[in-house]
């Protein structure tokens, strides 16, 4: 109780100018369509976008920049369309169809690529707060990957923004819930688990329930809910009892693992054959259980000291069985498992809990929607969690629509249209162009929620094709490029840093989705950990996947992906920052994962057929960044090659070590093996240059 | 950016300013150093000390002025009882077998402890010492010999009784994982006076480490350059710290030197400021490769100050981690954690309050009292505020387990500070005869919090961050200076 002052005293501080309970707040009322703007240089217009965005930069006297370079928009299409870049080839195909649709056919083609998935479902995936442990302190393993595959597999196949929301929220209780629906269900188990000793479990139930929340309110209306959660909402028109309310739909799930088979598996019936297994084992184990029983009552019988052994016959039993339990158990058929919801047969009674402790029940409540928004639709008597997932992409919902396409905007633009991408209400940002948000709004449901449709509109659009190169007449009006007179430079994700460097040294392995995989990672991880993490590091080709794919720790995190601030997934992240930090140089520059692509890099150039070292500069150049360098930039990495030839000629262990050849720098190495030690030590060295580079790391 | 920046100050009509800055760097900054000539240009005043040139981690003004630069927190991870060490309780021995009377426990919540539990007295003695005479046990030795240097804290309070959650709760302000740390705002609000190491480092000894991992040093939703950067005693100190096998001191300085040059020709083309700082970057990471080893070498040391510590060069312990504190303090950075395991006796084999509680003091005492000794003689420890402490203290009720233990206690505990303006030789608050609940000057820690940063400089509740629709603070929206511990 001595506390309340001191937050009384911390509201008045932060009140806001807006008085709490705006109904009237812009995002609450429905998108309305205008039409697109008049323009004067609508030459430099390909469509609606454009109008909208050139309209707002004419008012203040200033147009579109121009486009983009060739290889910049190829560059930039493959990063943010399939997180990977393009290889050389791929630019020249581009660079020679003179078509003059080629651009849209590129569009077309990366859209199609089973790689958008794996872009666009791992933004997805920050959204969810996916990881492959359980949290908290102890933190152990989790098997939910299926869940990443099946958004990967929707985000492929375009499954329509309302029916993406509608499986992962409620799939299990769409009728006839197919298995892949369960497994979207996954969406709301990537909450923690605390599995500490002397905790309560009511209390961490609870508190997932309350995270999945905060997480629905975050993700599909950009609301903050949770604010709710011990007191009536600050700002927005959500009282506590609503927010108790929206509590109710979702505090009545059970939470179990169920088998989630590839299709292969299914194939080849293994599921069948590992129930049959388990049907073997299960009498073996209890004729074990039995011959354990009887010779402990045996013991019971006899005076201490007297046989204490069992009869040979029975021992010999009991080791028979053993074996052959063992023997079974070894030809199980591995089936992963997935973490799912299951509706309770009978819902549980939610109470509203004051100042938000859940030991202190207030009122009982049902069911039921926030008052400001739009009304429910339920099917039976009481509402449920499959009306919530109905509700939330309801077409009278004027929160959700906006919220998708606005990530949408956010994705390929550095920044949402809204800028606060997770909180569209009254506390959050204005959007920059209202017009354009509600016209993207619209469009996505009139074109059956694909997604994929509207990413094609943005990226298809002169605004988003500009140069992403500073002008200083706009920056002098708009330092922070609000009005989109530019494409904006954006230092890439963490895990699309490490594709690019596996891409451009051309070891990528592109299998898509299983279970997450061990890259190695720098010795003493584990060292500020309670528990020492198993990581058995990949050898085959699984040591060069995709970052999406690194198995996720919440405790101890891969490094490599943090230090490119890759969210620590303990709660919805809606958007990663872009830090620049001496950390970053020091992965980018010393990581083992970098200096193998370097190495690789360095065998593809130096023994190509390319005549010279510049056109080696010239291959590795684009290699990386898919542009030809400037003259400078050719010559600046000509002088690297030649001081580190002639560093590696008097240093051949250095240069076997750098090249990563063992014991090629030993005094009897022949002398053929020497000099091709030194070259790729010198290429080795340029390739680790270019991967350094600041336009390496960066989407341009 | 703006939006989410810096409460302390707008800047953004700085901009054209800073454009103009950079054009400048950037045409005379090759081959000296960005970042070191930005900072020797601030240093003299001749360029604001703001800016993405000089990078997240440089020195900004404080909201008022500092009475500390910077903190050393020794983290005494698993919950040191008081009971045993600065809370002397004589009523509690001799309560020791009877049940808790029910007014105590009523509505309380503990992790392993049934309602029951019996009082357990201390086996420890306990001395006033020095001319403050303050009350520390016996446990504690050379502590005591410095008594009139520390500010005991008896009546500390925590909202958690579970360790995960108590342990974010001191290092973030709250229980829950992924929230930034005390290290981690304090550089975001001032940055470092290190330019060549990290402004918060973390340091870890004892069996494991601490419950929760990296989200105790976390940067949450600030930007990762404020996360606390650990240091490993073994080996390399910072992961990826080492060129390549066949780079050497030489190769890495033309690696350098030629990214740099490629990434200044990029931004002539771009005109883009954040390549300036990732220049910057690179030179700063160029320069911790060779400042951290040195660092951790302490076998340059005189053999006095090893034995003072009793710190053994090669050796992964705390008393090196102590000294290791005391260097890198030395060297500017602003932010130093020591974790030390495992303080959780609940009075199994090997986490009693007999032997087991009796080493771990023996680790930590002299080491302890060595840094605040040592911090003392080089005129650091005025500007240097050190924090000893667990996550929350334990249970006058005993645990009936296989030895003497009690279990969480979040309602009472101890702590103490030293330095950097706190008021020596004192004590500070005040527990009940049982030592279940504080009855005078109760400490929360979010008015520790709030008192750290006080004497950083800070404001606690302006050092705030916009996240997810409203502004965020370390103190969530509690906290109070402690004015009775201020000097």
């Amino acid at each position: 109780m001595r506390r309340l002052p001191e937050i009384l005293v911390t509201w008045l501080l932060l009140a806001p100018a807006a008085v709490a309970g705006d109904d009237d707040h812009w995002a609450f009322r429905a998108p309305v369509r205008r039409e697109p703007p008049a323009v004067e240089r609508a030459a430099s217009t390909r469509g609606a976008i454009d109008s909208f965005v050139l309209a707002r930069l004419e008012r203040h006297g200033l147009g579109l920049s121009p486009e983009a370079e060739r290889t910049t928009l190829i560059r930039r299409l493959s990063l943010d369309l399939t997180g990977l870049p393009p290889a050389p080839a791929e630019v020249d195909d581009f660079l020679a169809d003179g078509r003059p649709d080629a651009l849209e056919r590129l569009i077309d083609r990366l859209l199609a690529s089973p790689h958008f998935g794996e872009r666009w479902g791992r933004h997805w995936l920050d959204l969810a707060r996916y990881a492959d442990s359980n949290g908290y302190t102890r933190d152990n393993a989790r098997e939910i990957w299926p869940y990443r595959d099946w958004v990967i597999d929707a985000l492929n196949r375009d499954l329509p923004f309302d029916r993406f929301t509608i499986e992962q929220v409620a799939g299990d209780m769409v009728p006839g819930a197919t298995p892949g629906q369960v497994i979207a269900t996954g969406f709301h188990r990537n909450t923690l688990v605390n599995e500490e000793g002397g905790t309560d479990r009511e209390e961490f139930r609870v508190e997932a329930v309350a995270d999945r929340l905060a997480t629905t309110g975050v993700v599909f209306l950009a609301l903050t809910l949770n604010c709710a959660r011990c007191h009536d909402h600050k700002y927005d028109p959500v009282s506590q009892q609503e927010y108790f309310e929206l509590f109710a739909f979702l505090n009545s799930c059970d939470e179990p693992r169920v088998d989630a088979p590839t299709d292969e598996q299914l194939a080849r019936g293994e599921v069948e054959r590992r129930d049959a297994i388990l049907e073997r084992i299960r009498p073996l184990e209890a004729e074990l259980e039995k011959l354990k029983k009887a010779d402990k009552s045996d013991k019971a019988d006899k005076p201490d000291g007297a046989d204490q052994s069992e009869s040979g016959a029975d021992r010999a039993a009991r080791e028979r069985i053993t074996a052959r339990i063992k023997e079974l158990r070894d030809s199980l058929p591995r089936i992963p498992t997935t973490l799912v919801m299951r509706e309770r047969a009978k819902p549980r009674v939610t109470h509203v809990h004051v100042r938000g402790s859940f030991l202190d029940r207030g009122e009982r409540v049902s069911p039921a929607v926030p008052g400001v928004l739009h009304s429910l639709r339920q099917r039976g008597e009481t509402p449920d969690r499959l009306d919530l997932a109905h509700w939330l992409v309801d077409p009278s919902n004027p929160l959700t629509p906006r919220v998708a396409v606005n990530r949408v905007w956010q994705r390929l633009f550095g920044r949402g249209i809204v800028e606060t991408e997770n909180d569209f209400g009254t506390r959050g940002a204005a959007p920059t162009h209202p017009a354009l948000l509600d016209w993207l709004a619209i469009e996505l449901v009139g074109r059956q929620w694909s997604l994929k449709s509207m990413i094609r509109e943005v990226v298809t659009s002169a605004t988003y094709r500009q140069s992403s190169r500073r002008r200083p007449e706009l920056d002098r009006v708009d330092p922070e490029n609000r009005m989109i007179g530019r494409q904006t430079r954006l230092r890439m994700e963490a895990e699309i840093i490490r594709d690019s460097a596996l891409t451009a040294s051309g070891v990528l392995s592109r299998r898509i989705g299983g279970p997450s995989v061990h890259p190695p990672q720098p010795e003493g991880v584990f060292e500020f950990t309670q528990d020492i993490k198993p990581w058995p590091t990949e050898r085959g080709a699984d040591r060069f996947r995709r970052g999406m794919y690194t198995r996720f720790w919440r405790s101890s995190p891969y490094p490599a992906l943090m230090v490119f601030d890759f969210p620590d997934s303990n709660v919805s992240c809606t958007r990663r920052p872009r830090s620049n930090t001496p950390l970053q140089a020091l992965t980018l520059a010393n990581d083992t994962t970098f200096v193998e692509c370097a190495q690789i890099l360095a065998r593809r150039i130096a023994f190509s057929d390319a005549a010279d070292d510049a056109s080696r500069v010239r291959l590795a150049f684009r290699r990386c960044l898919a542009r030809e360098p400037t003259a400078a930039e050719r010559d600046r990495l000509l002088a690297v090659v030649r001081s580190q030839r002639e560093r590696f000629a008097g240093a051949p262990e250095d240069a076997a070590a750098l090249a990563g050849l063992a014991n090629a720098g030993d005094a009897g190495t022949p002398a053929e093996d020497r000099h091709d030690a030194i070259e790729l030590a010198a290429w080795t060295a340029v390739a680790r240059v270019l991967l350094n580079l600041d336009e390496f790391v960066t989407r341009e | 950016m703006n939006r989410d920046g810096m409460s302390i100050e707008g800047r953004d009509d700085e901009r054209l300013l800073l454009e103009t800055r950079r054009h400048f760097f950037r045409r005379c900054g090759v081959g000296f150093g960005l970042a070191a000539l930005v900072s020797l240009l601030e240093r003299d005043g001749v360029v604001a000390r703001e800016g993405p040139v000089a990078g997240p981690l440089a020195p900004r003004p404080p909201h008022h002025a500092a009475r500390a630069k910077h903190v050393i927190f020794l983290f005494m991870a698993g919950g040191p009882s008081q009971l045993e060490l600065f809370d002397y309780k004589p009523k509690l021995c001799e309560l020791e077998g009877n049940v808790i009377p029910e007014s105590y426990v009523e509505g309380k919540r503990f992790a392993f402890l049934e309602k029951t539990a019996k009082l357990l007295g201390t086996r420890r003695r306990f001395a006033r010492h020095g001319q403050s005479g303050q009350q520390i046990s016996e446990l504690l030795p050379h502590l005591a010999t410095i008594a009139d240097d520390v500010a005991i804290v008896k009546s500390m309070v925590t909202d958690q009784f579970n360790h995960g959650p108590a342990k974010f709760f001191v290092n973030t302000g709250s229980p829950r994982f992924g929230m930034p740390s005390m290290g981690s705002w304090i550089t975001y609000g001032i940055g470092s006076e290190s330019s060549d190491l990290p402004g918060f480092v973390v340091l870890q000894s004892g069996p494991r480490g601490p419950r929760g991992g990296s989200a105790n040093w976390g940067s949450g939703f600030l930007p990762s350059a404020y996360q606390g950067v650990p240091f490993r005693t073994r080996g390399v100190p910072i992961l990826n710290l080492s060129s390549p096998a066949g780079v050497g001191a030489t190769g890495q300085r033309e690696f350098v030197d030629a990214v740099n040059d490629l990434n200044r020709l990029r931004l002539d083309a771009t005109l883009d400021p954040e390549i300036s700082s990732r220049i910057a970057s690179y030179e700063l990471a160029y320069r911790m490769q060779t400042s951290a080893p040195e660092l951790m070498d302490i076998g340059g040391e005189p053999r006095e100050t090893l034995e003072l510590y009793g710190a053994e060069p090669g050796k992964a312990s705390y008393a090196n981690n102590c000294l290791l504190a005391r260097r890198l303090v030395e060297r500017g950075v602003r932010f130093v954690q020591l974790y030390h395991t495992d303080w959780d006796h609940h009075g199994n084999k090997g986490t009693d309050l007999g032997e087991s509680l009796e080493k771990i003091c023996a680790e930590v005492d002299r080491p302890t009292t060595a840094l605040v000794r040592d911090l003392k003689r080089r005129g650091l420890l005025d500007d240097t505020i050190v924090v000893w402490g667990g996550e929350f203290g334990r249970t006058p009720q005993g645990e009936p387990r296989e030895s003497l233990g009690r279990d969480h206690h979040p309602h009472a505990y101890a702590m103490w500070v030293a330095g950097g303006g706190f008021r020596p030789g004192i004590t500070i608050g005040e527990t009940d005869e049982l030592g279940f609940y504080p009855v005078a000057d109760r400490v929360h820690v979010h008015d520790l919090q709030a008192t750290i940063l006080h004497l950083l400089g800070l404001d606690h509740l302006r050092l705030t961050y916009r996240f997810q629709g409203r502004d965020f603070r370390l103190t969530d929206v509690g906290g109070e200076v402690v004015g009775g511990l201020l000097g």
